[in-house]
């Protein structure tokens, strides 16, 4: 039995709020204790429904309950996954921590979490032991908090959202304020909207979590250090809130012999970046037995011809051997992709001449390479369709635009060349939808 | 010396070094530079600060003198770039055991650099970052807010163009109960415009902001929204603003009167930036009430043109064009009337 304990709180009719019996331990708090907290359920409401993260919803939550409604707030979550409790606030609003979860439980958060029930316990100032406040609060930093508050009343009430019991709302009051029964009713109905937006936060990670260990792969790299060289690549989404898509690139190699692979499957979103996945697990294999162009890309045409997949795929390959003088040799190949576009270092910009067929389509496909020196200064720069074919309010970007667009930046790096090219192109659009973008520039210099 | 960093004797001054390596595009000398100070034992927030964000603050000023062309502006930024991420390599060491911000620039934010800077001077005062790149969309920092639930949004905004979408971060983070800092030189040398956009804390370089970070709230309210009669003009104004700088281009031609001697880029390239600049002044004095933004930006401009041997008075004709089209903006039209010519006198300012 637990001293002090009043019972389930949940059993304890509700008097309407501004009903005759509202006041129901008359001295303990001003008039208007409830009125002022009548309309905080529908605040907490407004201000959960901004945010799906789990974190900062409960952040919200202690924040707006406290010292508004209550003196210290714990919210305790339960972590199907880990088979543990999350303990969310106390003094800190920030601190987190966790708990084994038992699951035989028979008090406090457990008994709340299984019954879906809630709680009132009362805390007297010369109690000697915890006795209660360990379950209701099963963590002894935070119980410490607790105990120091006292006397205090603690009321643990279920988060109860789309028929499960996901937590408990554990508020505490110090002095001789208490839980009047139109509080306890006011708590009960701030903690069914708080678990509902709690429970989509939850549902959100979940999901979230799944997609992210599935994205990671398809995501850009990040770019090595190439010797001698200077490498940088511009990429948008035509989601715009994601960081995958139809368009790729990577770079594979080491030394002085490198692969710098660009592509675009057909499509777009997140079925064209799972054959963007598979496009670039291709050439990553491929390129482990030869740094030819023209053989890496007739794997990929192979590959993907095999996987008995309809859709196609267009990529650019430049293999970029830095030599010892400073410049670089490159060669190129391409699959149904605009050849890259070398800028040199007096401005002046030449289209490689190199073409192919798309890759994916034939069973199986021979590529031509073309070679090319870069010399110090010098930018290669490689580029999918949604660049060029980018709609603004005068029709297509165009590749007149990105040539002319290029002269000035010169020997400025291949940073400067990509960051100015993804400018111009999105100014262009001002604001309209576009498709995959992606540029990928290799400079030659430090 | 700014910062007193520590050197060998006898060399040269850090800050001159690299700025010299700025001049020359030299990424391995700014390196050296920045590596040098660092092993010497040097602040790292300090070298971000008085070195490269000091460094960076002066190849704007050439450019706007008309001493660089713009490759050689963006060859020395890519080289601030790189010596950034000497520091970046080094703050990866400290471990991060303060929370997490995520650094971002609004839509038409391009200056990536200073966003750069801010991210690695939390990092290194021990916040894990996750940076987003230039002009992210309000909808991608709306994804990484829900999905990371970080601690605090950082944004920096160098150009009046972006305060509209910097607000529209500033209620995405907000209304997850996020706080968010703000800085950049298109905020000012105060924190008058921050607050009216409705951030949480302004900064006015990456140390302070290291500073403001950690004493954020934990959670904020949702920005109040601005007054309507504002946001409803600034809107349109915003959606007028190609077919407006289109017609001022036409109409203004500082092209004819160059007095001097020939600009270095030709002045064409600084025409299209000064009638944006303009108009996106007149924007950010709409939702931020400070109109030292219209004025300065005056200011910045017949400085501009200046150093380009332009006729100064082209900026007055400016302010009568402007006057001229803004007929069906009348919030707009009274503030270029009593704020556009004030700052002509004086000189000096950045488009602030």
């Amino acid at each position: 039995m637990i001293p002090g304990t009043a019972g389930p709180a949940a059993g304890i009719p509700a008097p309407p709020l501004d009903g005759p019996g509202a006041a129901t331990r008359d001295g303990d708090h001003g008039p208007g204790w409830s009125g002022q907290h009548a309309e905080l359920a529908d605040e907490v409401t407004t201000a959960l429904a901004g945010s799906l993260n789990l974190r900062r919803t409960v952040l919200r939550l202690v924040d707006l309950l406290r010292p508004r409604f209550a003196d210290w707030v714990l919210v305790v979550l339960a972590d199907h996954r880990l088979g543990r409790l999350s303990l969310h606030g106390g003094t800190d609003p920030t601190f987190t921590d966790s708990v084994a979860r038992n699951p035989a439980e028979e008090l406090g958060a457990g008994r709340v979490l299984r019954s879906g029930q809630g709680e009132l316990l009362h805390v007297a100032a010369d109690w000697p032991t915890t006795d209660g406040l360990d379950s209701l609060v099963p963590h002894d930093a935070l119980r410490a908090q607790a105990v120091d508050l006292r006397p205090a009343d603690v009321l643990g009430v279920p988060l109860t959202a789309r028929g499960s019991t996901i937590g408990v709302l554990v508020l505490l009051r110090g002095g001789d304020r208490g839980f009047p029964a139109e509080d306890i009713a006011l708590a009960e109905r701030i903690a069914g909207r708080a678990a509902t937006a709690l429970d989509s936060a939850r549902l959100y990670e979940d999901r979230n979590r799944v997609a992210s260990v599935l994205q990671a792969g398809l995501r850009p790299p990040s770019l090595p250090r190439i010797p001698g060289m200077r490498i940088a690549a511009g990429f948008r989404a035509a989601a715009d809130h994601s960081d995958i898509s139809g368009d790729f690139y990577d770079v594979h190699g080491h030394g002085d012999d490198w692969l710098l692979a660009l592509g675009d499957v057909c499509g777009k979103g997140v079925e064209a970046a799972v054959l963007n996945g598979r496009a670039r697990q291709s050439i990553r294999t491929a390129v482990h037995f030869d740094r030819s162009p023209a053989v890496v890309l007739g794997a990929l045409n192979s590959a993907l011809y095999d996987d008995g997949d309809a859709r196609f795929v267009t990529a650019v390959c430049t293999r970029v051997r830095p030599g010892a003088d400073g410049g670089a040799e490159v060669t190129v190949a391409v699959a149904g992709h605009p050849p890259p576009i070398v800028l040199r270092a007096d401005g002046t910009v030449e289209e490689l001449a190199v073409r192919g067929i798309v890759a994916g389509v034939r069973p199986s496909a021979t590529y031509t390479e073309v070679k090319d020196t870069l010399a110090t200064g010098d930018t290669l720069l490689m580029f999918t369709d949604g660049i060029y074919e980018a709609r603004g309010a005068r029709g297509f970007y165009g590749m007149d635009r990105l040539t002319r667009l290029l002269p000035v930046y010169a020997g400025a790096g291949p940073e400067a060349v990509c960051e100015a090219v993804e400018q111009d192109v999105v100014e262009y659009l001002a604001g309209r939808p576009h498709d995959d973008m992606a540029l990928f520039a290799v400079f030659c210099g430090r | 010396m700014p910062g007193g960093f520590p050197d060998a004797p006898g060399a040269p001054d850090p800050v001159a070094r690299f700025d010299d390596a700025l001049g020359r595009g030299d990424a391995d000398a700014a390196v050296e530079v920045v590596d040098g100070l660092l092993d010497a034992g040097a602040d790292p927030l300090g070298v971000l600060v008085d070195v490269i964000a000091a460094g960076l603050r002066r190849i704007g000023e050439r450019w706007q003198r008309a001493e660089w062309t713009v490759a050689q502006e963006h060859a020395a930024t890519a080289v601030a770039v790189v010596a950034t991420r000497a520091v970046a390599r080094r703050a990866e060491r400290v471990p991060a055991t303060r929370g997490q911000v995520v650094v971002a620039c609004a839509e038409r934010e391009w200056h990536a650099l200073p966003a750069t800077i801010i991210a690695c001077a939390l990092r290194t005062a021990g916040w894990q970052t996750t940076l987003l790149g230039a002009a992210t969309p309000t909808r991608r920092l709306s994804q990484y807010l829900h999905d990371l639930g970080p601690d605090a949004v950082a944004v920096s905004c160098s150009v009046l163009g972006s305060l509209p979408a910097t607000r529209h971060f500033i209620e995405a983070g907000t209304a997850a109960g996020i706080p968010v800092l703000v800085g950049g030189a298109a905020f000012g040398p105060d924190p008058v415009r921050a607050l009216a956009l409705g951030a949480t804390a302004w900064a006015p370089d990456a140390r302070a902001a290291a500073t403001a970070v950690a004493g954020l709230p934990a959670v904020v309210p949702t920005a109040p929204p601005l007054p309507q009669a504002v946001a409803a003009e600034q809107a349109a104004l915003e959606l007028a603003h190609d077919r407006l700088a289109a017609d001022l281009r036409v109409r203004w031609s500082p092209t004819a009167r160059v007095v001097g001697t020939p600009p270095l880029d030709g002045i064409d390239g600084v025409v299209g930036s000064v009638v944006d600049q303009a108009l996106h002044a007149i924007s950010a004095v709409l939702l931020t009430g400070d109109t030292r933004a219209l004025s300065w930006t005056a200011d910045w401009a017949e400085a501009l043109l200046a150093a380009r041997g332009a006729d100064p008075a082209l900026v007055t004709e400016l302010g009568d064009l402007l006057t001229a089209a803004l007929p069906e903006f009348p919030l707009a039209l009274d503030l270029v009337e009593r704020h556009w010519d004030r700052g002509l006198t004086t000189s000096g300012h950045l488009p602030t």
